[in-house]
Formats: C-alpha cells, structure tokens, sequence
C-alpha cells in the first residue's frame, strides 16, 4: 500500500489525438503500397479489363444486332418486292398466254370457216358448172331427141334451124328442173 | 440543393459532437489513469476487449541504445519494461520510478504511459499499435476481397457473363462508380493510370470506416497518421502528375498583374500542400467525432448511474442507446461519404494538376459573361481574371 502515492505523483498523460507517430507513417505506407500492388496486379486490373472487355462486347453485340437488323429488314423489303414482282410477272405471263391462246383459237376458228365457205363455194360452183354443162347436154340431147322424134311423125324434114328455134322455145316452156 | 443538405447534414453533426462533448471531458478527471473518451477514440499498445480481457500487443522499436543501434522486438509493452531497456514517463516527460513502474504494470495501466529508452532514444516506434491493427486488418479484409473478386472476373463471371450475386454486383457497382462518376469526369481522358490508386484507398478507407462499427471494432482511419499518410499518397501522386501548366499557374500564374504575383505565388504554394492535409484532417475528423459521439453517449449512462444513483442511470439508456443508435447509423453513412469523399476529392486535385489549359483559344471563345462585361465597357480587358481563380468543381464538404 505504500506505493500507492508514489504512482499519484505520475499522473499519466491525457492521450493526444494528434499524436505524430511515425512508425504509423512508415507501416500504413508498407502495407498500402503492398495492398495497393497486389490489387493493382490480381484486382483491379482484370477486373477493369473485363469491365471493359464486357462493355465493348455489349456495344460491339448491340451494334451488331442493329445493323443485323437493318439487314433483315432491308432483305425482308427486298423479298417482298422480288415477291411482288415475280406475282406480277406470273399473272402477266398467265395473262399473255391466256390471250395468245384465245388468239390462236379465233384464229383458227376464222380460218376453219374461210375454208369451210371456200370448199363450199368452190363446190357449189363445180356443182352449178355440172348443172349447166348437164343441162346444155340435156338440152341438145334433147333437141335432136325432139326433131328425130318430129321427123319420124311428121316424115317430113323441116328446116333444121327452124326446127331447132321450135324446140328450144318448148324447153323454155318446160318447167325448170 | 445537395450542398445544402450536406452542409446542414455537418452542421448537425457537429452540433451533436459539441453537445456531447462536454460531460465525459469533465468527467474525465475522476476516472483516474483510465482513459477517458478521448484515450478510448486515439492510439494504444493494447486492444480493449472488455469485459473479455485487455491485451497487450507486441513492441517494435528501433532504438538507439549506448551500445548501438537495435531492433528490440517483445511480445508486449510490460516485456519491453521488465528487459530493463526500456522505461515509461509521465505527462511532463519525467521518468518514472522503478517502483512506480512496477505499480503500474501490476495495475495493468503501465500502457497508459510513453514508452521509452532507458539508456538512449527510440528513433522509431514501429509497435503494432491498435489503430495499426486495424490498418493491417482492413488491408488483408480489402485484398481478400479484392482478390476474391479478382478472381470471378479471371474466371469470366461478369467478363464473359453477367455478374452473379448481390455481393459481386454491389463490388462491381462501386467500382463503376468510382471509374464513371469520379475518375472520368475529374481526371478526363487519362483516369485509367489512377484507377488503381483511387479504388485502393476508396475500398480502404470504407473497410477501416466500417470496421469501426464492430462491437470493439478500431477505426483506422480515426487516427491521423493513416489518413495523413493516404492524404500523402494523394500530394506525390498530384506534384508528380502535374503538368507545365500546373508548374505555371503555381509559381508564375499567367493572366496576373506582376504586383500580385509576390501574393498569390505564396497563396498556391501553401494551397498545394492545405489541400492534401484538409484530405487527412476530414477523414480523421469525421471518424473520430463519430467514435467520440458513441463513446460519449454510452458513457452518459454509468456517468449518470455514478451521480446520481443506478435509477437515473437506467433512465439516461433510455435516451442514450436510441441516440447511440441513431449515431450509429448516422455513422455508417459517413462511412461510405467519406470515403467517396476523400476519393473524389484527390481525383479532383490529380485532375487540376493534368489540366492544360489553353489561353489562345480561350480568347478566341470568350465565355458570354465576359462578352457581356466587354460590350458594357470596352475598356474593360479581355482577360482580367487568373484561370485557376475561376470556379474549380469542387465539392465543399
């Protein structure tokens, strides 16, 4: 107990907030630069590297998505009209060979009944040209048939041209056909 | 508008810390060899676990003894003592008894004491002092996660992938933040190169802030010797970063007339090394008010309970425990702003110092205020104002 008042004497010293201590100096700069060296190299360099790598890759995809876009739309566009197109081409062909055929048929149609009237014509002129050559023949027949015929009844021969007028006006009397 | 609520956000900070100070500081004196709020809030050779236990941590010292220089490495200050090699003082510097010594270390109070050589000086005190502790704490905290976080985006979550989990895209977005709202904007085109730096001491001082907020947690940065020494960092890195142009605005600012020049050439140097210590004095101020606040306000309680019996004591946690809480709070909020502070304000002054600036084409592109003042007056010149008197960017926290 004696000692007691011999620590009384040394009062300790009210703690200073401002203390300078440099062992503190020199060991918060040690172990910043060395936590600052190893995050440097294993931290914050990868991990900014890969940020960044990833950031670019996101811009570079959404770039890419853009214009892979605008290249299926303008393809898009471009089948629609090589579509629309080829539809035209198609109903313009199918029009052309509808109307070609409908050509060809009156065509063909025409020329069937120019020749069907053509044949007919021609054999109505052949039937008519018979006709008369028939009826001359007939005719002449008979007129010689008559004047024989007269010359045997009435034994007495008549002018010959005379005879021939007679009979001629008789066949004109004659009913046709 | 953000500045008004910040400052009024500090005001009321500061009005809490004054508010508290005054009862333990009086109190202080009855709590004998003890520390008081003050002890408790700076640097110690030993770790406060209580009630647990109090232990004591190793002493390093490179002394100067009469036989020579040597490195005198022990497990604890009582160790240093008993070698004989050492001894303790009191407040005024007088050495104390061996008796007194002894007393003292049966009392487990010979901490509370300097430390020094018995037969020569210590030229340095590398001790693993508590706040050190700390310091190597957060530092290996901040290189395991780090390196952990390292190693997803070596492994390519978050290179090849999207980042996985709430704990790497909170890292991640911190990072972003620190490159895209404090690198980019302060330092411009060559921000990469301090990229490492500003996320190092970002990351660094938020685990030693945060780490304060343990239950016996130690604030590392609640001691000004860290933070004077990462202010440092930020003072080489901005000399050693500055341009010509920032040589000439310090030492023959252009634009001034030559009889300003003796004034303001003085003004820049002292600004040179103020914004830095500011640096220091900031983060160490806000982190220790925050200690002191906490301490001060739990300590309320047995300082009531002692005055005036254990009733009122019981009465004063009602009021002191919400208010630690809130502090508390208050504190983790802090934490995060001072950090974010501290970076951005050292991106901000290695960015003053890439700064080239362009008289020429300032002239050619007058700004319209100036345009203005020219048309008003056309006596008045173009260029009266000095650059770097203009309005910097410059948060004012």
């Amino acid at each position: 107990m004696t000692v007691l008042p011999l620590l009384l004497q040394a009062e300790a010293p009210t703690p200073n907030l401002l203390q300078p201590e440099g062992g503190m100096v020199i060991w918060v700069t040690i172990v910043f630069l060395i936590a600052l060296w190893i995050l440097w190299r294993y931290a914050w360099g990868p991990i900014s590297d890969a940020l960044e790598e990833r950031e670019t890759r996101i811009a570079d995809s959404m770039q890419q998505a853009e214009k892979a876009l605008d290249e299926a739309r303008r393809i898009q566009a471009d089948n629609q009209r090589a579509r629309r197109e080829a539809e035209q081409e198609g109903q313009r062909i199918l029009r052309e060979a509808r109307e070609e055929a409908e050509r060809l048929r009156s065509e063909e149609l025409q020329e069937t009944r120019e020749r069907i009237k053509e044949m007919r014509e021609q054999a109505q002129e052949e039937i008519s040209r018979e006709k008369q050559s028939a009826l001359d023949e007939l005719r002449a027949e008979v007129a010689d048939l008559a004047i024989d015929a007269a010359e045997r009844i009435l034994g007495e021969a008549l002018d010959q041209s005379r005879h021939r007028k007679l009979v001629e006006n008789m066949i004109e009397d004659l009913p046709k056909n | 508008m953000s500045r008004l609520s910040r400052s009024a956000f500090c005001a009321a900070v500061f009005g809490l810390f004054l508010l508290m100070m005054a009862p333990p500081q009086a109190a202080a004196d009855s709590i004998e060899g003890d520390p008081d709020a003050i002890g408790y809030a700076a640097n110690g050779f030993y770790l406060d676990l209580m009630p647990i236990a109090k232990m004591e941590l190793p002493r390093i010292l490179l002394t100067r003894h009469q036989d020579g220089l040597s490195f005198d490495v022990y497990g604890s200050t009582k160790a240093a003592l008993e070698s004989g090699l050492y001894t303790l003082f009191d407040g005024e510097g007088n050495e104390l008894s061996e008796a007194d010594i002894e007393y003292a270390i049966g009392e487990s109070k010979h901490y509370y004491f300097p430390m020094g050589a018995a037969d020569g000086a210590v030229i340095v005190d590398l001790s693993i002092s508590k706040h050190l502790l700390a310091v190597f704490l957060s530092a290996i905290l901040l290189v395991i996660i780090g390196l952990q976080l390292g190693a997803r985006y070596r492994k390519g979550i978050g290179r090849e992938e999207a980042p996985k989990g709430a704990w790497q895209n909170t890292r991640e977005l911190m990072i972003l933040y620190i490159r895209d709202e404090i690198a980019k904007p302060s330092i411009g085109d060559k921000y990469r190169r301090y990229m490492p730096f500003l996320l190092t001491v970002f990351f660094f001082i938020l685990i030693g802030n945060l780490l304060g907020l343990v239950p016996w947690g130690i604030t590392a940065t609640s001691n000004i010797m860290v933070t004077g020494t990462l202010a440092a960092f930020t003072f080489l890195i901005t000399q050693f970063s500055g341009t010509k142009d920032y040589w000439l605005h310090i030492f023959n600012p252009p634009g001034v007339p030559w009889y300003v020049k003796p004034f303001l050439v003085p003004a820049e140097v002292i600004g040179m090394f103020t914004k830095p210590l500011a640096l220091a004095f900031r983060l160490f101020g806000n982190m220790v008010s925050g200690k002191l606040v906490i301490v001060s306000v739990l300590g309320l309680i047995f300082i009531f309970s002692a005055q005036f019996g254990v009733g009122i004591g019981l009465g004063a946690s009602l009021i002191s425990v919400p208010v630690t809480l809130f502090v508390w709070v208050l504190k983790f909020a802090i934490s995060f702003i001072q950090a974010y502070v501290f970076t951005i304000l050292s991106a901000l002054f290695i960015g003053m110092a890439l700064q080239e600036h362009d008289h020429e084409h300032h002239e050619e592109e007058p700004d319209p205020h100036e345009a203005l003042l020219e048309q008003a007056d056309p006596y008045v010149p173009g260029d009266g104002v000095p650059e770097h008197s203009k309005p910097q960017p410059q948060p004012s926290v």
